[in-house]
């Protein structure tokens, strides 16, 4: 227990987190937004926009669409690239009370060796939390999809860090199960579920699809109980922690994926909508 | 380069009125003390519309105007969250968050010269307010609209009102019959030092074209507030993407949320952004 009454959640080499409540992937930028709108060092965790290791412009506009309780993105992992983040922003954290867990996102096993390998001496880096489900760039599920492919993936990982690994993994499968018992296998210390969900918008006044790629990535609390299925199955079917995320807007809807299981959560969508959605949640899980 | 969000804060509070200004343009007042004393000019605040989870995400408004501890808003109801704020009554609460973004660069010389194109009236109060506290009196608006009962009214632009607003309205109904742009010419004669526009994008495309195939000498303050639809509006989602000419030739992004929504006309991308396909109204 922590002075605020909290679990610490241990999700293995040496990363514990203070308390399990985090901020999503692609929902918090690198943290130096949200550090000046909330008193982000409450939180459990900061999870990184996804990191690839060349910088990317993202992708052409419009990149979101709102749905019924929800919204579409397709962003394109828009990010400085690796060297950007460990030479210009981890001194940026450097005090910083949150841990911070990098999220790394590629095409290749080689890319995400080479943004593993750029980090593993960058003591602000608390972790790394591999992207295989990102759906909004060419192969960026590839992994996600293959159980053998992402096993493959995090054991090339697991040779060159001593960091933490998690393994964001994809809801866009036929059995979410046998890519997490993979990951698991090949070494992940940790795996967070769920991203988003593959969906599409239709812009009525024209017939064509909202989003240029055709595709987003759907978010927000109209997937809670499609996450909550999905981390529930990944929870019976591995014994390293899982960190539940998808949909949660609050205390309540973050208490569900610890009731199945999860040891840890992620805020991500309602954070746009209310900076402080993630401190809510943490205060209202420990009253 | 991270925006600085020193003054944004969540702030709720009461709504004053909600009033019709004709043509279907609304003006909602809240008392807003945060917001008030810290909204500079082209600066916007995210609005919740309603408390449900549709609409989901909230809608950036320019801060038109404030006084004391009030702001006051200017929109049309055109979709889910726009409706339900047409909806509010004295005394229901307001959720924002701002102010947010960058704002104009308020210069302390005119002749200023403001376009405004329909709803893009929004910035121009506040701003015009700042300019005249600077000692600016030479305030030209060009305001125009699709028809009269859509034009902002004149005397709101500014309080009191003694700016020069000319207006223009594409079916004719007042002012000039035509765009708002046909009156470009003119002002650009004052040889102004600074040019505001605010409007719809193909709008705002069409003041940059008429100011260069005018020949003229572009005004040394050239800006133009921009619109993408936002996630966040405090640059965490990197949604609202618009496309700017880079120093080197190639084309890059620019949020609207934090690099905006106020930008130099010089850098925008007329072309990609008029390429762009229209908003989708939710």
């Amino acid at each position: 227990m922590t002075e605020d009454g909290f679990t610490r959640v241990d999700l293995g080499r040496g990363l514990t987190l203070p308390n399990p409540v985090g901020l999503a992937s692609g929902t918090a930028g690198y943290g130096f937004e949200l550090d000046q709108l909330i008193d982000i060092n409450r939180l459990g965790a900061l999870y990184t926009k996804g990191t690839t290791v060349r910088a990317r412009d993202g992708n052409p506009p419009p990149r979101v669409a709102e749905t019924g309780g929800g919204m579409l993105n397709s962003i394109g992992l828009q990010n400085p690239g690796v060297d950007a983040v460990a030479a210009g922003y981890a001194p940026r954290w450097r005090g910083w009370a949150i841990p911070i867990i990098v999220n790394v996102a590629g095409g290749s096993v080689d890319d995400y060796v080479h943004c593993a390998g750029v980090l593993e001496p960058v003591a602000e880096v608390a972790g790394i939390e591999l992207n295989i489900s990102c759906p909004n760039i060419a192969q960026g599920l590839d992994f996600g999809r293959d159980p053998v492919a992402a096993g493959r993936l995090v054991a090339a990982v697991r040779r060159v860090t001593e960091r933490c690994v998690i393994v964001k993994l994809s809801p866009n499968v036929t059995d979410i199960a046998a890519v997490a018992r993979a990951v698991e296998d090949a070494g992940a210390d940790a795996v967070s579920a769920v991203n988003t969900y593959i969906g599409r918008k239709i812009h009525r006044a024209s017939g064509r699809s909202v989003l240029p790629l055709g595709t987003g990535g759907l978010s927000g609390p109209a997937i809670q109980p499609l996450a909550l299925a999905a981390v529930a199955a990944v929870c019976d079917a591995v014994h390293i922690p899982v960190i539940g995320v998808g949909g949660i807007v609050d205390a309540a809807s973050a208490r569900d994926f610890l009731i199945v299981g999860a040891s840890a959560v992620q805020v991500g969508t309602a954070t746009f909508v209310n900076p402080e959605t993630a401190l809510q949640v943490l205060d209202g899980l420990r009253g | 380069m991270t925006a600085d969000l020193s003054r944004a804060a969540l702030e709720t509070g009461d709504v004053l009125v909600v009033e019709r200004l004709g043509g279907g343009l609304l003006e909602l007042v809240a008392r807003l003390p945060h917001l008030a004393a810290t909204a500079m000019p082209g600066t916007f605040a995210q609005l919740r519309c309603g408390e449900g989870t549709t609409p989901l995400l909230r809608r950036p408004f320019s801060v038109a105007w404030t006084q004391d501890d009030i702001c006051g808003f200017v929109f049309e109801a055109v979709g889910a969250g726009t409706r339900l704020l047409s909806e509010l009554q004295p005394g229901d609460r307001l959720d924002t968050l701002g102010p947010l973004g960058h704002g104009f660069s308020v210069v302390d010389a005119g002749p200023v010269v403001c376009v405004s194109g329909g709803l893009g009236c929004a910035p121009f109060p506040l701003l015009i307010n700042e300019l005249r506290r600077r000692g600016v009196e030479d305030i030209l608006v060009l305001n125009g609209a699709r028809t009269a009962t859509r034009l902002y009214p004149a005397e709101r632009f500014a309080r009191p009102a003694v700016s020069v607003v000319a207006e223009a309205t594409d079916d004719g109904t007042r002012g000039h019959h035509g765009r708002v742009t046909d009156l470009l010419g003119q002002a650009l004669a004052s040889r102004p030092a600074a040019l505001y526009a605010c409007g719809p994008n193909p709008m705002l495309g069409a003041v940059m074209r008429t100011l260069l195939e005018s020949g003229a000498d572009l005004p040394p303050t050239l800006e133009a507030s921009l619109e993408a639809p936002m996630g966040c509006g405090f640059g965490t989602c990197l949604g609202c993407a618009l496309p700017v000419r880079a120093e080197d030739g190639s084309g890059a992004w620019k949020l609207c949320c934090t690099d905006g929504p106020v930008m130099p006309m010089r850098d925008v991308d007329w072309e990609g952004l008029s390429a762009l396909p229209g908003a989708d109204v939710a």
